[in-house]
């Protein structure tokens, strides 16, 4: 069951301007209920433009954005409901942090939404219990933790509205490998906890390969890929040549095919990829 | 004598609400004329600090920096300091000034109070050597993460200074801007000399330095040749760290009982060494 639908949608800035620039050109896609989409693209791609129609915070210039089959700008008056439903973490989250408490901090968005009392209190346990943030943390001011604890907390915040679909915009920019690897456990926790659908940005392509079941591929405003990551990651020229790439274990087997040795280039992740060159070994032993 | 830079026995602190921390703790670190060297730790390991003490914007607590014989302690020392080790950060969009390329680039020339004529020379070589010179009547808003990043670069080159220090310089940018932005580094460094410094995160960017830092807790843990830093899997893992993920493909294979050697980093040594242990499999 699809839950966002994306039709044709443009959005163009500067408008009526000799600066007029289409950020987004005719984009169409439908994201499924419960599945992780990535999305990669050059930087200017327009993949953060994108991703800032999904919960109405952008109004597309024309095509439209439906949620649950419906037009998320129906009723304009209404599109502050849609940000429950949609919830959308941003680059450097951190950096929005402003409360006196980490508490606080969480309990900003859920609030908001009407919440008080008990239920807000078990909610924010809740999703503290799932990110990992430590409750002798909570009344500690949240410009006193590391840079990897205040993005743990700020992604908290937008969880603690329980959004039916989350969206990542480069989550693990900036972090060092334990950072990154922590907050994508984190992503993964919340889906499996929560069953919500999971939009990630990321320049990350081992990231991606880890973590996606889809691949949305951005290249200078036009979507020019929309499926499984496999099948993606199958056309190593064609993102090589809009400035990205396939992970690095996929090059390390591409090179060993171009070597002669029949191994499966569709190896997108290590652990894969040990898999793979174990079956070799076998069958060559019986062979 | 050819060290450009002496850190002996620095200790940096800081103090926020009469809590006294350590980022830097007695760390001594020579780095060569001409060397390419890449800095990594967790974050808060104190890579950031350190840094900044390398061109004055941070001055130690205790013991000394010499950039090229001077003392970065001395107040008087400041501008020439500033002027032999240039620094570059992770935000292309927080370091350009200008509206224009070129005029960008020229900033930090005209501060130095350079003829025109001698300004325009430089302005042109940088960007020749960061492969932006036909971009430089272009404005930096429409160029790309790495092409911004370059153009950051090319304005600190046209200071001419002896070092280059990088603060994650690629932690903003895609694949291919951040293949830019090594490649780049590497050919400042192999044809003009210059000594390059880099933080990252990204373990196969340190593939092609001369030399790979490791720094935890204020302290330097590990130093040396990069196959033989990111050979040691478990002792950076223990750290927060990583290594290249072709290195964690061999160890995972070594693990699995394949005869394969751990220090090489690039692509094709990887390949070669999982080719030949399945070779020798055979016999």
């Amino acid at each position: 069951m699809s839950v966002l639908e994306v039709k044709n949608l443009t959005h163009t800035y500067s408008g009526n301007t000799p600066f007029v620039n289409d950020a987004v050109s005719n984009v169409s896609f439908t994201v499924e209920k419960g599945e992780i989409l990535g999305i990669i693209g050059h930087t200017g791609s327009g993949k953060s433009t994108l991703v800032q129609h999904l919960n109405g915070l952008l109004k597309p210039t024309d095509g439209q954005v439906l949620f649950s089959g419906e037009d998320i700008w129906e009723n304009p008056k209404e599109i502050r409901k849609i940000r429950s439903k949609v919830g959308l973490v941003f680059q450097y989250p951190e950096y929005q942090l402003f409360e006196e408490t980490v508490y606080a901090d969480i309990a900003f968005g859920p609030k908001n939404m009407g919440l008080d009392g008990d239920e807000l209190d078990s909610r924010i346990k809740e999703i503290c219990r799932i990110v990992g943030v430590k409750p002798e943390y909570m009344e500690k001011s949240p410009f006193d933790l590391s840079g990897g604890e205040k993005r743990r907390v700020a992604i908290a915040g937008v969880m603690a509205m329980r959004p039916e679909v989350i969206v990542f915009d480069e989550p693990t920019a900036g972090l060092d490998p334990k950072g990154r690897e922590n907050v994508i456990k984190i992503i993964k926790d919340y889906r499996e906890a929560t069953g919500a659908t999971v939009i990630i940005i990321s320049h990350s392509m081992e990231d991606m390969a880890v973590l996606a079941d889809k691949l949305l591929v951005m290249n200078k405003g036009n979507l020019c890929m929309f499926d499984t990551v496999e099948k993606v990651f199958s056309r190593g020229n064609e993102l090589r040549a809009i400035g990205l790439n396939v992970p690095i274990v996929t090059r390390v087997f591409a090179e060993l095919k171009a070597m002669g040795i029949d191994v499966n280039e569709n190896i997108f992740t290590v652990e894969a990829a040990v898999n793979e060159l174990k079956r070799i070994r076998a069958g060559d032993g019986n062979a | 004598m050819d060290n450009l830079i002496e850190v002996k026995n620095v200790t940096y602190e800081y103090t926020d609400e009469e809590t006294v921390h350590t980022a830097v703790k007695n760390l001594s670190l020579n780095i060569k004329k001409g060397s390419f060297t890449v800095i990594l730790g967790h974050n808060g390991s104190g890579k950031s600090t350190l840094a900044k003490m390398l061109n004055g914007l941070n001055k130690p607590t205790l013991g000394d920096i010499l950039v090229d014989g001077i003392n970065t302690k001395d107040e008087a020392n400041e501008l020439e300091v500033r002027r032999k080790v240039g620094m570059v950060f992770q935000n292309p969009d927080n370091q350009l000034v200008a509206s224009i390329v070129e005029e960008d680039v020229a900033f930090g020339p005209e501060n130095l109070g350079l003829e025109p004529s001698v300004i325009r020379q430089r302005v042109d070589e940088a960007l020749k050597a960061v492969d932006m010179y036909e971009f430089r009547k272009s404005t930096p808003h429409r160029l790309s993460g790495g092409q911004k990043q370059r153009i950051a670069i090319a304005g600190i080159i046209a200071m001419q200074p002896l070092c280059l220090v990088l603060d994650e310089p690629t932690a903003m940018l895609d694949p291919k801007g951040r293949a830019e932005i090594v490649s780049t580094l590497i050919k400042l460094n192999h044809e003009k000399g210059i000594t390059v410094i880099l933080i990252t995160h990204y373990m196969e960017e340190a593939e092609k330095a001369d030399r790979v830092v490791v720094m935890n807790d204020g302290e330097i843990i590990s130093d040396g040749a990069p196959s033989e830093i990111f050979k040691n899997v478990e002792q950076l893992k223990a750290v927060g760290l990583d290594v290249p993920q072709t290195t964690e493909l061999l160890y995972n294979l070594q693990k699995n009982g394949f005869s394969v050697s751990t220090n090489v980093i690039s692509i094709k040594e990887a390949a070669c060494e999982i080719a030949s242990a399945l070779h020798s499999e055979e016999k």
